[in-house]
């Protein structure tokens, strides 16, 4: 086991969380929203990627494991986000997140 | 076993026949119309009640001094480490001993004379299947209390029988005077009710873990008996303690006996139905503030300052009472006055130690008092007013009802050998012997003696003005008529125990129900007057008190006072009631109002404000709340951000401060 090199991805993955983050909570278009939400997850991914390439054998092997299930994850969650999407557009003919507040009622 | 004493197992069936009498009456009694509605059908369940209540009155009377005692268990509060190591039962149960037998005698056969009589009475009434209902439920509710053998059941009955008292008073509640004295009956009642139940509390505070078997409340409150370590002379001692608890239960029986102060109910009660007036606020009801002193002062005992107080009360009642008879115009009211009077010389006796002496009195007033009740029904049934002053010569038409008042009369002023000589000097006469030692009580016995004079003035007085002269003052009234045999052979009857029913006590077995404890526990056996220069002082005085109102009313003379007599004052002050119930009403209208409408405020703004103001605080606090439920979803995702930014904050920076603190691991 060597020590950890210069932190630079995590300053990476840190930053692409605050990215992602940001966008999530400012962005009013939906789509946006989704690729900002792509983004705060590719943050976790590289994390794991990271992590594992200095983890002992069998636990590297898992966090790429972990790392691909994410991906396959983060695939199918903008399935689903961009289905929203087109149910909101045909419900409000826009796709802003502040017109999707039926919860409110 | 005796007949009898299975009989007197068997005591809870007279109440419980006078509720099922209730519940048929109340529940189907438009349906009896040919029973008039309902009202054979109660005198029918009333009979069975006198023939059981007189088969145990037999009973006590064949075997003196004994007493059965059927209870069960009603709860039981298991003990705590502290004042009740034993826990308190409450017990449901009867007794049957002289006390009670004699009480049910009375109560039995002047409710069953009083319901034959109601069918007669009442017949022109609406509302009829109500009364027969109530006045069943009044006869359950009153030979239950007599039947009681613990304090606590005996307060439950005692407040049935008021409730009934406040039902039948306002049994006209279309009348509103008759709506208020059934609430004012009510009301002053209850204040005696609300002193007798804190003596009950102190009672059993101060009895808890002392008294026959281990404890008085550890076993229920039941009576104890000649055995107990309470003396059974009606004293105990002296302690502040049970002073203050005899006081509470005077306050109880002057509420309910209308005693000075709280008299004041009892003649506006003369609202209620004159049959009502014979049964509850003559023979049986009023009674029991009398029955209550008695039993206290069997039981448990007075201390001798409460001794005093009770005579007081009671001798002074007894002439004050006396005194509103003389000038009021109302014959029933007249006959009010004089049964409040007549009270206070059974509560005098009581007070003084003569607990049975009292009880005999009780029991020859209670059917001399019903006759005179039920005979002025008669002259109101027939005449539709109860205006003195407007009556007059009814003795031609009436004469069954003319005789029968005659001999309640001479029974009330004491002549003998009408019933009311025997016991009313017996009163009398136990109370001088204790003269000697109890100098205080002086001034009560002669208050008591003077009142013979007026009982036997006002009484004919009544008589002279009803019955005699030649015919009725006022020419509009409708020409009077005798009621019908079931008015007449009730009235019969009572005369017939007004006469000979003094005379009982040389029947050695009444005596029986006159002794108590017999021989070991000191309760003075009765045998009449004893004193014959006494008992000549109080006739003299009764025959007096009747020449007087022959003198000034007889043969339809009409006395007026002249308006320049210095009796003028007293007479005004007399017809006002000594200004007490305006003074009673001042103090309702204005200190009570005056309270209540203080309670009202804090009620308004004190305790609603503060239920107001929860109300209000949560209502903005929830409505702020509200507002951050926008329901858009980037909205949601910044709380949950900033959720998980919190609990960063408090696992990397507080949970480390408070580990490092707080020595935890």
């Amino acid at each position: 086991m060597t020590t950890l090199p210069e932190s630079g991805f995590l300053l990476l993955s840190g930053l692409l969380l605050g990215v992602g983050v940001f966008g999530l909570l400012t962005r009013r278009n939906f789509i946006l929203v989704l690729i900002a939400l792509e983004i705060a997850m590719n943050a976790t991914i590289l994390n794991f990627v990271y992590f594992a390439a200095f983890a002992p054998h069998a636990a590297g092997l898992s966090g790429q494991a972990i790392a691909v299930v994410l991906i396959g994850f983060a695939a199918t969650e903008v399935a689903v986000g961009l289905a929203i999407v087109l149910g909101l557009n045909r419900l409000k003919g826009t796709i802003d997140v502040a017109q999707g507040n039926l919860l409110k009622e | 076993m005796d007949a009898f004493l299975l009989l007197d197992q068997w005591a809870f069936l007279i109440p419980l026949l006078m509720v099922v009498s209730f519940a048929l009456v109340g529940l189907f009694g438009t349906r009896l119309r040919a029973l008039e509605w309902g009202g054979w059908a109660a005198v029918g369940i009333g009979g069975i009640a006198m023939v059981l209540g007189v088969g145990i009155a037999i009973g006590e009377m064949l075997h003196p001094g004994t007493y059965v005692n059927a209870q069960y268990t009603w709860l039981h509060l298991a003990g705590t480490p502290g004042p009740f190591p034993e826990g308190i039962s409450l017990v449901a149960g009867t007794l049957v001993d002289p006390l009670s037998a004699l009480m049910l005698l009375v109560v039995t056969v002047v409710g069953f004379l009083v319901l034959l009589y109601s069918i007669g009475y009442m017949h022109h009434d609406r509302g009829l299947p109500r009364y027969y209902a109530e006045l069943s439920l009044f006869l359950a509710a009153m030979t239950g209390l007599v039947l009681s053998n613990n304090l606590l059941e005996f307060f439950l009955f005692w407040e049935l029988v008021g409730v009934c008292s406040y039902f039948l008073i306002g049994f006209y509640y279309e009348k509103p005077s008759a709506a208020s004295a059934a609430k004012e009956a009510f009301l002053v009642t209850r204040i005696g009710d609300v002193l007798f139940l804190l003596g009950i509390f102190i009672y059993f505070f101060h009895f808890a873990t002392t008294g026959p078997s281990g404890g008085w409340a550890a076993n229920g409150f039941v009576f104890a008996h000649g055995t107990s370590p309470f003396l059974p002379t009606g004293s105990v001692g002296s302690s502040t303690l049970l002073t203050i608890a005899g006081l509470m239960i005077l306050g109880g029986a002057a509420g309910k006996s209308a005693q000075f102060p709280l008299h004041v109910w009892l003649p506006d009660a003369m609202e209620g139905p004159t049959t009502v007036s014979a049964l509850i606020h003559a023979a049986t009801m009023v009674a029991a503030g009398v029955y209550l002193l008695a039993v206290t002062s069997v039981f448990i005992g007075f201390t001798a300052t409460d001794q005093l107080a009770i005579v007081a009360v009671g001798g002074f009642t007894t002439f004050f009472a006396a005194t509103m008879a003389v000038v009021h115009p109302d014959i029933k009211r007249v006959i009010a006055y004089s049964t409040i009077s007549q009270l206070g010389y059974m509560v005098m006796a009581v007070g003084a130690g003569f607990a049975m002496v009292g009880l005999f009195h009780l029991f020859t007033h209670a059917f001399f008092k019903a006759l005179l009740f039920l005979a002025a029904g008669s002259v109101i049934h027939a005449l539709g007013t109860q205006d003195l002053f407007k009556m007059g010569g009814l003795r031609k038409p009436m004469r069954v009802t003319g005789t029968a008042f005659a001999i309640g009369g001479l029974a009330l002023a004491g002549i003998p050998p009408f019933a009311g000589f025997w016991s009313k000097d017996d009163i009398l006469g136990s109370m001088y012997g204790e003269l000697g030692s109890h100098p205080l009580y002086w001034p009560f016995w002669i208050l008591a003696l003077l009142a013979v004079f007026l009982t036997a003035y006002y009484i004919f007085r009544a008589w002279f003005l009803a019955f005699g002269g030649n015919g009725p003052r006022d020419p509009t009234l409708p020409p009077a008529h005798e009621g019908s045999w079931v008015m007449q052979v009730p009235l019969v009857i009572l005369s017939g125990m007004a006469v000979f029913g003094g005379l009982l006590i040389f029947v050695p077995g009444f005596q029986g129900l006159l002794l108590y404890g017999a021989g070991a526990s000191g309760i003075p056996p009765v045998y009449g007057p004893t004193d014959l220069a006494l008992s000549g002082i109080s006739v003299t005085l009764g025959a007096a008190g009747i020449g007087v109102a022959y003198w000034l009313w007889g043969n339809g003379r009409i006395f007026v006072l002249p308006e320049s007599s210095p009796l003028q004052p007293v007479r005004r002050l007399l017809l006002n009631r000594y200004y007490l119930k305006a003074a009673y009403d001042w103090v309702g209208a204005r200190a009570v109002y005056g309270i209540a409408r203080g309670a009202d405020f804090v009620d308004r703004y004190v305790i609603d404000g503060t239920v107001h103001g929860f109300e209000r605080a949560f209502g903005a606090a929830s409505d702020r709340l509200r507002r951050g439920q926008t329901g858009v979803v980037s909205d949601y995702a910044a709380y949950v951000i900033a959720g998980l930014l919190g609990v960063f904050v408090l696992l990397l920076l507080v949970a480390p401060y408070l580990l490092a603190h707080l020595g935890g691991t």
